[in-house]
């Protein structure tokens, strides 16, 4: 190598390290910049950094504020424990939620505050989470809070590890109490759906939405054979169990088909009938189960139905053969509510009415079928059948076509459940041929009682038109005796009034029996003196058998005392009827009439009359025809002759009048008729004596008494006016009933005879006149004179207001014995009297003081008493009380004791609500009695003021 | 490729060889870089691989034996300049563990565009330890040097293995079993 070389190659390589250093030098300086820049930068990261830091820092503060604000504020309990089970931090909320402060709690270990029975499961659960690193857990416990109340918690534990090691644990824990009381009620409500389910008395089978079963009952399984058991199909397909019993249906496939008809219309079904193979009907419900709209499977119900089938199907059966029935019936059945709007018509109602049951359904009957004459009567049935109650009537329906048809309908109430009447059904019978033939046989009635009414007016003009002239005739024979006739000529006035007697009797028997043939006679049932009617009887027969050698005795019971209620008319025809029969027969002996009560029961005495004679008799092969019409036991032979229908008709009476008769005879010996009759006791204490029994002996004269007579036919006036100028009494005559009451207002008399048949005003309104107006003569007997003898003549009489009657013809001694009960003759009878010896003991020997008082009585209160009757019809029974009450002393005062115990007895019934007609009775009789006492009261007054 | 790699390689040809050698290297290399290195400069590496080739052919010496001893030299130079480095390890094992983890990552700290072989290492035994070379440089036996090197500065004696994984020699395994 060369010096130069090694100059060369220094000089290179001073070159090469001169680049080099150059290079290093632009790299270091690159270097250097780029660190400075670094610097820069990092300088200003960290002012930045510190800043950033700053307000990290305030921003953590500030977030820990908010979040320890959050803690506070939630509800949920906020609490950190110890990995050995101490509390360490807890929320406010604790307080809230349980009670405790947050000192107390703080330091407590947590099995202090779990419920009793749940500590060592939550040791044991959360020593497991803490053993298994488990980051976070939920769990539901009970706590007992500061005032010993549970509360259920439900809490969230998150496992704080610090360095791999569990520093402590964090939990939320919440008040879950509520839902966990809403899961319990949910869960009870579930098992007692499901128990309830489950034993319902019908298969049950819930699915889902999938199908898959959910629940399903014992009885479906047994129902349908299902082998497998209740909880063995929860879950399964139902396809699998529908397989199994699909075979027991009938027409399975069809069956399907239903039911997945059923799913798909999601709507309820009710009462689908499923038939069996093995002949069981079931009832199948299909129930959809929804939860918002969302379909969530569905229930199926089947209930075994087949005896509530077979049953029902008996009686649809049974209800098709009575329709059947009914429909083949000439019934026409209609049912319709309370409205009489139609709910059912039967074919035969429709053909009735010729409308179809379309047309009649829901109209309303009574517009469209009713008659309006016939709308009162359905309504009062309506009225009926709303209380309940069936009943029938007729009456006319419009058929469509306008007709009418007559119908006889029975009608029920048809009641629901509850009793609660509904409507109605009526059986409707056509009647209208009926009716039409009602209609021609009640014309024909008509037409015969028309004729019979003809024939009975003209039996009744019969009776007047011959009884009238008849009674002139007896009249007058019994006058011609006074008229000295020759023997012989006495002897044809005999023929002649025998003759005419037996005409007389004829006619009235067949009057009589006409009557009651008729039906006409009617009981008319009155109180009455029975004793008093019996010694009349006898009083009678006494004068009629006055030259004869005859007694006729009564014997009466001595029960037989006061008022009895009966037909007194009756009673008197039979008894009269009797004593004649027995009077005819018998020549000598006597003839007995007996009563005496046989039966006593609570309101009716049995009273058994005998009138037994000691005639001829009657021979026992006859006994058996005496009580027949025109039968006579001695048609030849006697001499007294009949109709043959006396004892026939008084068989009759008795008979009417629910009693029995019956006669024993022997021939020679005589005849013992015997009767029974009931008679009501009207009042034991009662004394009502209607008929005084003021009887004189025959022939003497009445004294003091005035006769009105009424009277328009002149034979009879001039009968009558004989016979009165006979005996000697005053009279005045009054042509008919308007003169008769014109005369009884100015007038006073002691006894009217009032004829029935008169022109202008006949007997019985002139009577009602005298009755019933002011007059002197108000209270005055007044005795009919009629000619008609048909017992319910009698009876219009009496009601007219009449104390009694006397059938014309008639004889003078009977017109002689009605005077003689009826005039007011002071007697011996004590009874109408003045107790002078009662007076003196009231008044001491002070006779102008007597006089004074009687005539005081008689100024003052005898006017009161009079108005009695009146007061009584006015039925003003408080007015009435009043004077009975005021007047009851007086009589006693002026020596009038016994009508003092009428007034008493009257004092008495008013105040106890007797009925009206008996105190009109005892009213009417006071007044009488009073006005009777009058004459005499007027000689005390003259009497005493002369002492 | 670093600097260092260069001026530490021309100043062991020169230490060896004179720098009449390094002169021929540089001139007759026809250097991109024109042949002038600073250490903390960065340099295409295929001028190292020219340098070796040259020096291989003056020297008459095989390459891979160039570039072990320039290893062994390296290290070296290394243990003067990174000392600190090196303190962090007690042995070569844990020298050798420590290279990608640790040494490779504070070299790139320095260097950001330093292009470094990767390693794999694992420790079957106490004695053994294997490491797998990987680098699309291909220059394992710069490597080996080094191996060689660290096993020298602590002083230890071992066997290195040298196994190419691939025939471009860009993966290789070094089995090193201590004595």
């Amino acid at each position: 190598m060369t010096h130069t070389d090694d100059i060369d190659i220094l000089r290179r390589r001073l070159e090469r390290e001169k680049s080099a250093r150059a290079q290093a030098e632009v790299i270091l300086e690159k270097k250097a910049l780029e660190l400075y820049h670094a610097n820069e930068q990092l300088q200003h990261l960290n002012e930045h950094l510190e800043q950033q830091v700053r307000d990290k820092l305030a921003e953590l503060r500030e977030s820990e504020q908010r979040y320890r604000q959050l803690i506070e504020s939630v509800q949920d309990i906020i609490y950190k424990i110890s990995p050995d089970g101490f509390f360490t931090f807890v929320s406010l909320s604790v307080e809230k939620l349980l009670g405790y402060s947050e000192k107390e709690f703080v330091g407590k270990h947590f099995t202090d505050i779990v419920a009793p029975g749940y500590r060592k499961m939550l040791i044991e659960f959360y020593q497991t989470m803490i053993d298994g690193r488990k980051d976070s857990t939920y769990n539901e416990f009970p706590v007992l809070a500061e005032n010993g109340r549970i509360v259920w918690i439900g809490q969230t534990v998150r496992l704080i590890e610090v360095d791999g090691h569990v520093a402590e644990l964090v939990a939320v824990a919440r008040d879950v109490s509520d839902r966990r009381k809403a899961e319990v009620e949910l869960q009870t409500t579930q098992i007692r759906l499901s128990s309830l389910i489950t034993s319902l008395q019908s298969g049950i089978l819930v699915q889902d939405e999938n199908q898959r079963i959910i629940l399903v009952n014992q009885l479906f399984c047994d129902m349908f054979g299902l082998s497998r058991s209740t909880q063995q199909l929860i879950k399964q397909d139902y396809s699998e169990a529908f397989a199994e019993f699909k075979s027991r249906i009938e027409h399975s496939e069809e069956f399907v088909q239903k039911a997945l008809q059923m799913i798909n219309d999601q709507v309820a079904v009710v009462g689908e009938v499923v038939r069996m193979t093995n002949g069981h009907i079931l009832e199948l419900d299909y129930i959809p189960i929804c939860l918002d709209g969302r379909h969530m499977g569905q229930l199926w119900k089947y209930t075994d139905v087949t005896e509530k089938y077979i049953a029902r199907e008996q009686i649809r059966i049974s209800e098709e053969k009575y329709r059947g029935i009914m429909n083949n019936m000439e019934l026409g059945l209609l049912e319709v509510d309370n409205d009489q709007t139609i709910l059912r018509a039967y074919d035969r109602f429709c053909r009735m009415v010729g409308y179809s049951e379309e047309e009649l359904t829901g109209a309303n009957a009574k517009e469209l079928l009713l008659p309006a004459d016939f709308k009162p009567v359905l309504d009062q049935q309506q009225v009926e059948r709303q209380q309940g109650n069936a009943g029938s009537y007729e009456l006319q329906l419009i058929k469509k076509d306008g007709s009418r048809i007559w119908v006889l309908v029975s009608g029920v109430p048809i009641a629901d459940q509850s009793g609660t009447i509904i409507g109605s059904i009526g059986i409707h019978y056509d009647l209208t041929e009926r009716k039409q033939l009602e209609g021609e046989l009640a014309r024909a009635k008509q037409i015969a009682d028309d004729a019979r009414h003809a024939e009975k007016q003209f039996l009744a003009n019969m009776s007047h038109e011959i009884r009238t002239p008849l009674n002139a005739i007896i009249g007058m024979s019994h006058l011609l005796f006074d008229t000295q006739p020759s023997r012989q000529q006495r002897e044809y006035i005999e023929i002649l009034k025998t003759s005419a007697d037996f005409l007389h009797s004829l006619i009235s028997d067949l009057l009589d029996m006409t009557k009651i043939e008729a039906g006409r006679i009617e009981i008319q049932a009155r109180p009455f003196d029975l004793a008093g009617l019996l010694r009349s009887t006898q009083k009678v027969f006494e004068m009629k058998l006055q030259n004869r050698p005859i007694t006729i005795d009564v014997m009466l019971d001595a029960r037989i005392t006061g008022t009895f209620v009966g037909d007194e008319v009756m009673l008197n025809q039979i008894l009269m009827n009797l004593v004649s029969n027995a009077e005819k027969f018998t020549e000598e002996g006597y003839i007995e009439i007996k009563a005496r009560i046989r039966k006593e029961e609570d309101s009716v005495h049995w009273i058994e009359f005998t009138v037994a004679d000691t005639g001829i008799g009657i021979p026992e092969e006859k006994l058996d025809l005496v009580f027949q019409k025109f039968k006579q036991v001695n048609s030849f032979g006697h001499k007294h002759k009949g109709t043959g229908l006396g004892l026939a008709i008084t068989k009759e009476l008795v008979e009417i009048q629910g009693g029995t008769i019956s006669v024993k005879s022997r021939a020679g010996e005589g005849s013992t008729f015997t009767f029974m009759l009931p008679f009501a006791k009207a009042d034991s204490t009662s004394e009502l004596v209607t008929k005084t029994d003021n009887s004189l002996p025959v022939g003497n004269e009445l004294k003091v008494c005035h006769v009105l007579i009424v009277e328009d036919n002149l034979m009879n006036q001039k009968y009558i006016t004989s016979l009165l100028t006979k005996w000697k009494i005053p009279f005045t005559l009054a042509l008919d009933g308007k003169k008769a009451v014109e005369v009884a207002k100015n007038e006073r008399f002691d006894i009217i005879l009032m004829d029935i048949q008169m022109p202008i005003m006949n007997g019985y309104e002139a009577t009602v006149a005298i009755r019933s107006t002011q007059n002197p003569n108000q209270h005055i007997p007044i005795i009919a004179l009629t000619a008609s003898a048909m017992l319910d003549h009698k009876n219009i009489a009496l009601e007219a207001g009449m104390n009694d009657f006397l059938t014309k013809p008639f004889e003078p001694s009977q017109l002689m014995a009605m005077l003689q009960r009826y005039a007011p003759t002071p007697m011996a009878d004590n009874e109408n009297v003045v107790d002078e010896k009662h007076l003196i003991e009231l008044y001491g020997n002070n006779p102008a003081y007597i006089a004074d008082m009687i005539d005081t009585f008689v100024t003052e209160i005898v006017p009161e008493v009079l108005s009695l009757p009146a007061v009584c019809q006015r039925k003003d029974w408080t007015e009435l009380a009043r004077l009975a009450h005021k007047l009851k002393p007086t009589f006693s005062m002026v020596g009038l004791p016994l009508l003092e115990e009428k007034m008493q007895q009257l004092d008495k019934m008013v105040k106890e609500g007797t009925e009206s007609s008996l105190l009109e009775i005892y009213c009417n009789d006071i007044a009488t009695e009073t006005s009777n006492m009058l004459p005499i009261l007027k000689e005390e007054i003259q009497k005493f003021s002369q002492m | 490729m670093k600097g260092i790699v260069f001026t530490e390689f021309l100043e062991m040809v020169e230490s060896k060889f004179g720098y009449t050698l390094v002169d021929q290297l540089l001139l007759e290399s026809n250097l991109p870089s024109g042949g002038v290195y600073t250490a903390i400069g960065t340099y295409d590496h295929h001028e190292m691989i020219t340098l070796v080739d040259k020096l291989s052919q003056q020297t008459q010496i095989p390459v891979p034996a160039l570039l072990r001893a320039y290893g062994q030299y390296l290290f070296v130079t290394f243990t003067k300049a990174y000392g600190s480095l090196l303190k962090q390890s007690d042995s070569a094992f844990s020298l050798l563990s420590s290279i990608q983890h640790y040494i490779h990552v504070e070299v790139r700290k320095i260097y950001p565009d330093a292009e470094l072989p990767h390693f794999v290492v694992e420790q079957p035994e106490e004695n053994h330890l294997r490491m797998y070379y990987q680098s699309e440089r291909k220059l394992a036996d710069f490597a080996h040097g080094l191996i060689d090197g660290c096993l020298a500065h602590f002083g230890e004696k071992a066997t290195v293995t040298q196994t190419n994984l691939v025939d471009d020699g860009s993966q290789v395994l070094f089995d090193i079993v201590k004595e």
